[in-house]
């Protein structure tokens, strides 16, 4: 379990490090908090020839508040956007979802860029930015381009970023007044990857549903918004009949597969169940409760 | 000699909650593992390994590798064949058939992950890179993969040589057990699987060979628990003299058993450091432990018990099949594991009446060993399953049917119908201890009430028996290469005072550094922090095997014992001359020797000085070394025994577990030290938890290993491991000196079934039988669902 040569680059800035990237002719990869690199390295199942280095990039990593949205730098570590007040006050759940991503150690080093960019079918940022409808900012030579991370992740470890490119900014819409949110999720382990995981966001007034967003990982190749699921909640309130049908819609949308720790059988029961739980978390905080 | 007045008077240090002397050294990274041996211009080693199940060896070519950059050399098989003497792991057991040990697959691979040629380069990175140019030719054979196929007349073979997959069988039997089961008033039965486990110490095996090719001598630091049993077999395969090759065990971090056997890889580096002349080190990675570290716990069990009216078991049957992977490991050989399983499966209980009959099963999977509880966690499960499926069919109270079966006090010792015989332990005591540590009875009224409001809570008891410390009389039963029923103790006062105590034992994580430093100090009236505790190397004493099942406490502490009682007899000897009074008025304490009664004393260093250096002032008779080596041997060794209750719930909708208390009451003898003794059962009660929840190694059909990194085979961590309440019971004087019992396994032994028993007990309203571990959040879903489609229709 040693990694193969590669030639390392220590870019110290973006252009530099996009510059790199283009020279070497898809033949090379970003490293930032390497939590997930690094083992695909020493087990060989990547052999890029270079290595760049953006960790000593300055002004990659921030979290900064403007008047719809938060604009969070590519190289911002887990433990930051865990715990930083402005996120926990403007995006309780992707503060909760933290809580769920390994462990401290991991959180420490591991950057929401490098989580993005990865796209590990059961990871919780993914999810979250696909919840709460993140644009994704990508670099390279050739310019800037912004994606939307529902068009990003697409497929298993596969995402829209072409190897010259690098993420540089995500971009979280604040939610909107009287959203309550809910995150659910099951794991074999604290810490691991999702068997299954749920986020919903729901904007009520006037008692009744104006906004729904549901969101799931660890149960298809890709994090899935279950838009279907979605529309059922418009103009209702929440009620025990009503979440029935989302979660049977929930199941519907998803195309979960068997692994060593859980079946696609299980897998959708827990999207079920988790839908359940995460709306009726969320319909009680947009009702003020905690 | 009478020390009885002394000992009225001060504190005992045998039973102390004494701190662990080596922690301050692991704990701030001044340890040293075998990895961190600096060594001038090592030769780093990388294996390649077999990436089939079962398969000729058609061709190697390694022409290309021997090119790579930093290349020193590639050994096959073949390459090594005059260089190393085939061990095999002997048995007297009939129908045993042994496996030869190769440091490199010959001719065949049997398992993934088996080693087939080892590149030697100037660092492990290139080593790495060579091996992918090596070009095996392998001619695929059929697959040997599921044990119950194996079995069978004309299955494919592992060992053709042996005829067989089945490596060894064996039948226990007493009584009349057909007729007493047909006639039982009651009988409950079950098939069990345990799934296979592997260890993952901490610290991957590790071993580097140095070769002194001016003294023709070999030092091998090795992460072994066994330095003694390596230095042995290394010394027949290699044909070197004991004396000049040195097996050192320095600091090891944790074992478990998978540590406890000899290595392919250890033979390897001392051959290829013998050959180049040149230290030679291999550093296993985690995928490299996780394919090729003995692994264990791998059976289908069979079984049934009849049981009178009253909940009596009276008879006992059980067909085992247990899955020993592709060789039989030395030098335990093959029947270790599922021997102990039909060996203990009466378990605790009175019960005459018995048949256990075992096949050992060669697959081509990594060679099982021993790993903490060895056989006992299996037997352990499925005896504690059916008494709690007996219970429910009869209507008793799960502690009340194992009231009604443990052996009683009064008649104890019992001989099981297994041919074990249990000396006096607390069966009873322990079952009750741990009802009261838990509140048992309070338990089971509130789950009466959360069971009404949909809550699905369950409660697990699990006793068992153990055989700890076993001596020479039990060890020599089963044939194999080596007897382990003796260890060594050689102490020794040095000329400034400082005593040092050799012992051939091997801490891996036990604390042995402490607690053997305790009863010599105990023994010898010193003061603890002047012991120094030399363990884990070769060379500290004539004869030792080292650290594996609950031995250590046992068989050193009572050579400690002896050989600390010589040397302070010998102390008392020349002090009485020195101080002009008889041996009978002295008292040694702290280090001192006193005259009773009197405030003048001398220290062990001023006897140190006289003995060495000034020894005009004692007569001839008085002028013997400070030191003394014993060997004890326990002869047949001991009983530990335990009971432990786990209360778990289990979240109706998710079928997550979760433990929300965990009571072990347990009856080790003499405490040592209860910090440690607290500690190693925590950490066996994690590992049991592990197995019983988390841990199965998985191969596909076609024998390729799924579970090669730590994401796809799960540990538990602490936030997994609930609190654990540790109950001592000291029930009564065993047969060991000092009154020590073995417990560094039973934590694991217990916690499976408890763990099975109070998923299966929360689960009892559905109708759902537990009866395969891990119990995974998986398997607890089809099952749940397969309860709730049969209640539909």
């Amino acid at each position: 379990m040693k990694p193969p040569v590669f030639d390392y680059i220590a870019a110290t800035s973006t252009d530099m490090a996009v510059a790199a990237l283009a020279a070497a002719g898809g033949e090379a990869k970003i490293i930032a908090g390497g939590q997930s690199l690094m083992p695909m390295l020493s087990f060989r199942l990547l052999r890029p020839s270079l290595l760049v280095d953006i960790n000593r990039i300055p002004g990659l990593a921030y979290i900064e508040e403007a008047d719809t949205c938060l604009r969070i730098g590519a190289l911002t570590r887990h433990f930051q956007i865990e715990t930083s007040p402005v996120i926990a006050r403007h995006l309780p759940v992707l503060s909760a979802a933290m809580t769920h991503v390994a462990h401290l150690a991991i959180r420490n080093r591991g950057t929401i860029g490098g989580s993005l960019s990865h796209g590990d079918p059961a990871a919780e940022l993914p999810m979250i930015a696909v919840l709460l409808d993140a644009t994704l900012h990508i670099e390279s030579v050739s310019g800037q381009r912004a994606v939307r991370a529902q068009d990003f992740f697409l497929d298993a470890l596969t995402v829209d970023l072409d190897s010259a490119e690098v993420l540089a900014e995500i971009i979280l819409p604040k939610l909107p007044p009287n959203t309550g949110w809910g995150f659910e999720e099951i794991a074999r382990r604290h810490g691991d990857f999702a068997i299954a995981a749920v986020a919903a966001t729901l904007t009520v007034s006037d008692g009744s549903i104006r906004q729904a967003r549901i969101a799931l990982t660890g149960v298809g190749p890709t994090p899935v918004r279950a838009a279907a699921a979605e529309t059922l909640l418009i103009g209702h309130a929440l009620e025990n009949k009503l979440v029935e049908s989302v979660a049977r819609a929930v199941r519907a949308a998803i195309a979960p597969e068997d692994d060593l720790h859980a079946s696609a059988d299980y897998r959708r029961h827990l999207a079920g169940v988790l839908t359940d739980r995460a709306l009726h978390a969320a319909w009680r905080r947009a009702q003020g409760e905690p | 000699m009478s020390e009885a007045p002394e000992m009225h008077v001060r504190p005992k240090i045998v039973g102390a909650r004494i701190k662990r002397t080596e922690d301050p050294r692991l704990l701030t990274g001044l340890g040293a593992y075998t990895d961190d041996r600096q060594i001038v211009r090592p030769l780093h080693v990388a294996f390649r390994r077999s990436d089939q199940s079962h398969a000729k060896i058609r061709l190697i070519d390694s022409a290309a590798a021997r090119k790579a950059p930093g290349v020193v050399a590639i050994f096959t098989a073949v390459d090594l064949s005059e260089d190393v003497r085939t061990l095999v792991a002997t048995s007297r057991m009939k129908d045993y058939h042994a496996t030869p040990i190769f440091p490199l697959a010959r001719g065949k691979v049997r398992y993934v992950g088996e080693p087939v040629v080892g590149v030697i380069a100037q660092s492990r990175y290139q080593a790495e890179d060579a091996l992918e140019l090596i070009v095996i030719d392998y001619e695929p054979l059929p697959v040997v993969i599921d044990p119950e196929q194996a079995v069978r007349d004309g299955a494919p073979l592992l060992h053709e040589e042996a005829g067989t997959n089945v490596l060894v069988s064996r039948e226990f039997k007493r009584g009349d057990i057909d007729a007493v089961l047909a006639s039982a008033p009651v009988r409950v039965e079950g098939r069990f699987r345990m799934h296979r486990k592997t260890p993952v110490a901490i610290e991957p095996r590790a071993c580097v060979a140095e070769y002194d090719a001016g003294r023709q001598a070999l030092t091998l630091h090795s992460a072994t628990q066994v330095p003694g049993i390596v230095r042995d077999a290394l010394a027949a395969a290699l044909d070197i003299p004991g004396h000049r090759v040195r097996v050192i065990a320095p600091d090891v971090g944790g074992g478990f058993g998978g540590k406890g056997s000899l290595y392919p890889e250890e033979i390897f580096v001392c051959a290829a450091a013998r050959r180049l002349r040149r230290a030679v080190k291999w550093t296993s990675d985690r995928m490299e432990d996780l394919l090729a570290n003995t692994q264990g716990f791998d059976e289908i069990v069979d079984a049934e018990i009849g049981l009178d009216a009253g909940g009596h078991v009276l008879a006992l049957r059980a067909d085992v099949i247990g899955d020993v992977g592709a060789y039989s490991i030395y030098p335990w050989t093959a029947a270790l594991e599922p021997i102990q399983v039909v060996s203990f499966l009466p378990g605790p209980y009175r019960i005459e009446h018995y048949r256990g009959r075992v096949q050992a099963v060669a697959t081509s999977k990594a060679p099982t060993g021993p790993y903490r509880g060895v056989g006992r966690p299996t037997s352990t499960f499925v005896m504690e399953r059916l008494m709690d499926m007996a219970a429910a069919r009869l209507s008793i109270d799960p502690a009340e049917i194992r009231r009604r079966n443990l052996i009683p006090a009064d008649e104890l010792p019992y001989k099981a119908a297994s041919g074990i015989v249990w000396d006096k332990s607390g069966f009873h005591e322990c079952l009750q201890a741990a009802c009261n540590a838990i509140g048992y009875d309070a338990w089971r009224a509130r789950q009466k009430t959360a069971r009404a409001n949909g809550r699905w809570i369950g409660i697990g008891i699990a006793s068992y028996a153990e055989l700890t410390g076993i001596g020479s009389r039990i060890s020599v039963a089963p044939g194999m290469p080596i007897n382990t029923g003796t260890e060594t103790a050689s102490i020794r006062i040095d000329s400034t005072g400082a005593i040092t105590a050799a012992f051939g034992v091997a801490s891996h994580g036990q604390g042995l550094e402490t607690t053997l430093a305790q009863v010599v100090a105990e023994h010898l009236g010193a003061r603890f922090e002047d012991i120094r505790v030399i363990q884990g190397d070769s060379a500290a004493v004539a004869g030792g095997t080292g650290t594996y099942a609950s031995r250590s406490m046992v068989l050193a502490g009572g050579a400690a014992t002896l050989a600390a009682q010589t040397v302070r007899d010998k102390i008392l000897n020349a002090a009485s001359h020195l101080l002009e009074a008889s041996v009978g008025d002295l008292a040694v304490q702290d280090g001192k020797i006193t005259i009773v009664g009197t405030d003048r004393s001398i220290s062990f260093a001023d006897v140190a000085r006289a003995v060495y250096s000034e020894i005009g002032k004692l007569p001839q008779e008085a002028r013997g070394e400070l030191a003394a080596t014993k060997t004890y041997d326990p002869v047949f060794g001991t009983t530990s025994s335990a009971t432990h209750i786990a209360v778990v719930e289990i979240d109706p909708q998710t079928y997550q577990i979760r433990i929300d208390q965990f009571v072990v009451a347990e009856d080790c003898g003499k405490l040592v030290n209860p910090l440690i003794v607290d500690g190693q059962v925590h950490g066996g009660v994690a590992q049991g938890i592990g197995a019983a929840l988390y841990e199965e190694v998985r191969y596909d059909p076609q024998g390729q290993i799924l579970t090669a990194s730590l994401v796809d085979y799960l540990v538990p961590s602490a936030c997994e491991i609930p609190s654990i309440q540790v109950t001592h019971v000291e029930s009564a004087s065993p047969t060991t000196l000092g009154g020590f019992r073995g417990m560094g396994e039973g934590g694991t032994i217990g916690a499976l079934a408890a763990i099975a028993n109070a998923v299966a007990d929360a689960l009892s309203p559905l109708g759902v039988d537990i009866n395969e571990l891990p119990m995974t959040p998986e398997r607890l879903f089809r099952l749940i669902e397969a309860a709730k489609a049969e209640t539909r229709s």
